[in-house]
């Protein structure tokens, strides 16, 4: 058995867009000849990416047009700062204009720079601000998880404020990291080094079965464009009662799981026959087992 | 004359004397051989003497720390001045002992992570080395001048006789008992847990004089797992120039493999790489090394025979187990392993390949670095020409027709050294005088500290190419053919192109063009497992990764 050779974690962000779109399609924007690079990092004796870590650009999957936005995990944990978000920014606001079937952004990052702190923050609340205007516009906008930063801190902020979220078992979905949390708690509470614990916590399968992601995927570029395919031209409403509902499921959430401290405590609760065998499956076996469970409680 | 009398010793049995006296004390104090745990010091300082040698177990693995512990908690008044004979200094109470006193005098073979301690230590006149060894040294030592008086084991289970079940983890132990248990020493094991029969018997009970269960399991370190996600593409090359230009070349069938990436980089692309050139069953079938999780993909694909193991992984217990017939397996069904054994078969095996921190130009390589003691465990013996090897094989005789082209006609080992021409923070791996030197001289070594000397070295693998040393003729030619593959580090910088093309000519010199290695295929795509999840999947879930090696 030789396992499937086009891992979408092992690849960079130039050759994740490759696979996802069709061939020949994709037309970058402020692309690295044009070096817009960070004018912070060059003060604080940083080297500068010619695309300051992000690549954007418009394209097609399936025929279909679609405006791409992909972090560079490569650099910096693919780390959002001033430029990088505005490159962001305006890929998801030229969708008002040109009103594609879907903006996809494939996240790999730990959050803001911390090198340009304000303008990090700044950066991150404007693209958020895009993506609800987008969305309001009736366009989906659709986030992809599958690096090895995972989409940590403000990213994270951003991948929930989307339509949909994609993830292979590999991703990773948090507002903290391990390593913050351990350090402000103690390691007691969170061991970071525990990476099974990591993953049970803030891994995409356990993200998936408490209604954080959308779709999980095997790691594998394949899966992912399929599953980017789907969801073109889908978007969710945006609206008053769909933000209601969703603040209630949240505090019914929060109710019913707040003395939990293991996740698989919370697995079994759901319905999860086996939790301690959750971690160990693949993709389509873990599929079956959440459309069992979403069979039940429908 | 008394029959147990001699006028000049004073005694023929003294040392068995006072082993029985040691033994009264212990018994006066815990009545028989199941000690309970918080009465351990006080056995300690009833049956060690001031100025005893003494062996705390300490392997790549396995660790009797809480003996280690126990040890440390001892009044100096009563224990002091111990000579410590084991082979790796690994804990904090390693160290901590001399620190208090209790020991004085160290010899050794490896001290890892404890390096800069010890360093300090003896720069304080803390600690006395007598010597650095390799485990076939130190071990040999045991019997002859530096025997353990008591030796602290460690194993998984015993029952009440003292019968050792040591796990898949036997490693040292049967050396440390072996010489202990036969010249009136006192043998004391720390167990996980007693039971009333232990799975096998890795250790005779009447050999052993005290068992202690342990609050806790022993340390055990998963030191062997790479995880195939931080192998490069260029670590991917030289595997490719490995498997063409050295295992095919000469047919290397019985090898042992270092531990680093760059070797698992060539276990990785077994499965596809020498898969593809039909070298399965010609090359690789049969190994000395411990059960590294990135074997998984070549075992399954049929290309390994056997491995014998110098000690176990954690992790892979369920899936050696399930193995028996490429692993060496009790009748219990767990693996056993043996760390002289293992070095024994590797030292007398067609090759060796690893890899090094610093290489010179006559090819002699060190691990050394500034401020440490590192020691040296197990490479000089598996990375050394086996002079006292007689039989033949296709490997040996093919390297020795190189290495022997006049006179007299041998064989010769392949020792072979895997590096990257730059290390890590872009300090070369080339240089024109090892660090080894200066070690030598702040630590007041007999020698410089070198792993594998270059007469012993016949190849050097770099992302730019091989130097085969057997078809060099002078130092002059050797330190050119080093300097072919060194790269753009100084050393490689001032190589003479005319003789660089001489050697490449004959072959002393080799590109990867040269054996039809193609550049372009050396990507991570040719790896058959790109990440410890993949390794559990090619071993049918059987591999069980410890935590920290996951992420899912």
């Amino acid at each position: 058995m030789i396992p499937a050779r086009h891992s979408f974690q092992e690849a960079g962000a130039r050759a994740r867009i490759r696979a996802l779109l069709d061939a020949g399609t994709f037309r970058e924007f402020c692309g690295p000849a044009q070096r817009h690079t960070s004018p912070h990092l060059p003060t604080l004796g940083m080297p500068v990416a010619f695309d300051e870590g992000v690549v954007v650009g418009e394209g097609a999957i399936d025929g279909r047009p679609v405006l791409i936005a992909a972090q560079e995990g490569a650099f910096m944990g693919g780390a959002v700062g001033e430029v990088h978000g505005a490159k962001i920014t305006g890929l998801i606001e030229r969708a008002l204009d040109t009103r594609p079937d879907a903006v996809v952004l494939l996240l790999d990052s730990g959050g803001v720079r911390l090198h340009e702190a304000n303008a990090g923050l700044i950066a991150v609340g404007e693209i958020q601000r895009a993506v609800f205007d987008a969305r309001a516009a009736g366009i989906p906008v659709v986030t992809v998880i599958g690096g090895r930063n995972g989409c940590y801190g403000g990213t994270s902020i951003i991948a929930r404020s989307c339509d949909r979220i994609i993830a292979s078992e590999e991703g990773r979905l948090s507002v903290s990291g391990p390593e913050v949390i351990e350090a402000v708690e103690g390691v007691e509470e969170f061991d970071a080094q525990d990476r099974a614990l990591v993953w049970r916590t803030m891994g995409a399968k356990h993200r998936r079965l408490i209604g954080e992601i959308d779709a999980l995927v095997a790691d594998d570029m394949e899966a992912f464009r399929g599953a980017v395919s789907e969801s073109l031209g889908k978007s969710r409403p945006l609206d008053l009662d769909e933000l209601e509902a969703e603040h209630a499921r949240l505090a019914e959430r929060l109710a019913r799981f707040e003395g939990v401290s293991d996740a698989r405590e919370i697995w079994a609760a759901l319905g999860v026959n086996d939790p301690d065998r959750v971690s160990e499956i693949e993709a389509d076996e873990f599929n079956r087992l959440v459309a069992t469970l979403e069979g039940a409680r429908a | 004359m008394d029959a147990s009398t001699h006028p000049a010793r004073g005694g023929w049995n003294s040392l068995a004397r006072n082993y029985e006296a040691r033994i009264a004390r212990g018994h006066a104090l815990v009545g028989g051989k199941v000690v309970p745990a918080d009465r351990t010091t006080a056995l300690l300082e009833a049956v060690i003497e001031p100025g005893d040698r003494i062996c705390i177990e300490g392997n790549n693995q396995k660790h009797a720390d809480f003996l280690a512990r126990a040890l440390a908690e001892a009044a100096p008044e009563r224990v002091h001045d111990l000579h410590v004979v084991q082979s790796n200094i690994a804990l904090a109470p390693h160290l901590d002992i001399f620190e208090s006193g209790i020991a004085r005098r160290l010899d050794f073979c490896y001290a890892g992570p404890q390096g800069l301690r010890l360093a300090q230590l003896v720069a304080a006149g803390k600690v006395e080395v007598g010597a650095i060894h390799t485990y076939l040294e130190l071990y040999g030592r045991y019997f002859t001048d530096l025997t353990p008086r008591v030796s602290l084991i460690a194993a998984e289970a015993a029952d009440r006789d003292g019968n050792l079940y040591t796990g898949p983890n036997t490693e040292d132990t049967p050396a440390i008992v072996e010489a202990t248990a036969f010249r009136s020493g006192v043998l004391i094991a720390q167990v996980n847990r007693i039971v009333d029969k232990v799975p096998r018997v890795d250790v005779p009970g009447d050999w052993v004089n005290y068992v202690v269960e342990a609050p806790k399991p022993h340390y055990i370190e998963p030191i062997f797992t790479r995880d195939p996600a931080a192998i490069t593409d260029i670590q991917v090359l030289m595997a490719m120039m490995v498997i063409r230009g050295i295992y095919e070349k000469y047919g290397v069938t019985r090898l042992n493999h270092g531990i680093g990436f760059d070797t698992a980089a060539i276990e990785l692309i077994l499965p596809t790489y020498a898969e593809e050139l039909g070298l399965r069953g010609k090359i690789c079938r049969y190994m000395s090394v411990n059960p590294c999780p990135t074997l998984i993909p070549a075992i399954e694909s049929g290309f390994i025979d056997a491995i014998h193991c110098a000690g176990s992984e954690l992790g892979m217990e369920r899936y050696v187990s399930e193995r028996s017939d490429v692993f060496f397996i009790g009748r219990d069904g767990t693996m056993r392993s043996n760390r002289v054994y293992c070095q024994l078969a590797g030292h007398y095996a067609d090759l060796f390949i690893g890899s090094t921190l610093q290489i010179d130009l006559e090819g002699n390589s060190s691990t050394a670095t500034h401020a440490r003691i590192t020691g040296f465990g197990g490479a000089p013996n598996f990375g050394s020409e086996s002079r006292g090897r007689r039989h033949g094989s296709p490997a040996w005789l093919a390297a020795g027709r190189e290495a022997h082209r006049q006179g007299m006609p041998r064989g010769r080992k392949l020792v072979v050294q895997m590096v990257e021409t730059f290390k890590e923070g872009l300090s070369p791996t080339f240089v024109e005088r090892l660090d080894a030197w200066d070690l030598m001289d702040t630590f007041n070594m007999p020698l410089p500290p070198v792993m594998v000397y270059g007469d012993d070295l016949t190849h050097i693998v770099t992302e730019e190419g091989i130097a085969n040393l057997l078809l060099c003729d002078s130092l002059a030619e050797r330190a050119q053919a080093i300097r072919a593959v060194a790269g753009y580090t100084e050393v490689g910088r001032k190589r003479d192109r005319q003789m660089v093309e001489m050697l490449r000519a004959r072959g002393a010199v080799v590109y990867p063009e040269d054996i039809g290695v193609d550049k372009r295929l050396a990507s991570r795509d040719l790896l058959a497992a790109r990440s410890i999840k993949d390794l559990v999947r090619w071993s049918d879930g059987l591999y069980a990764p410890p935590a920290r090696f996951r992420n899912w």
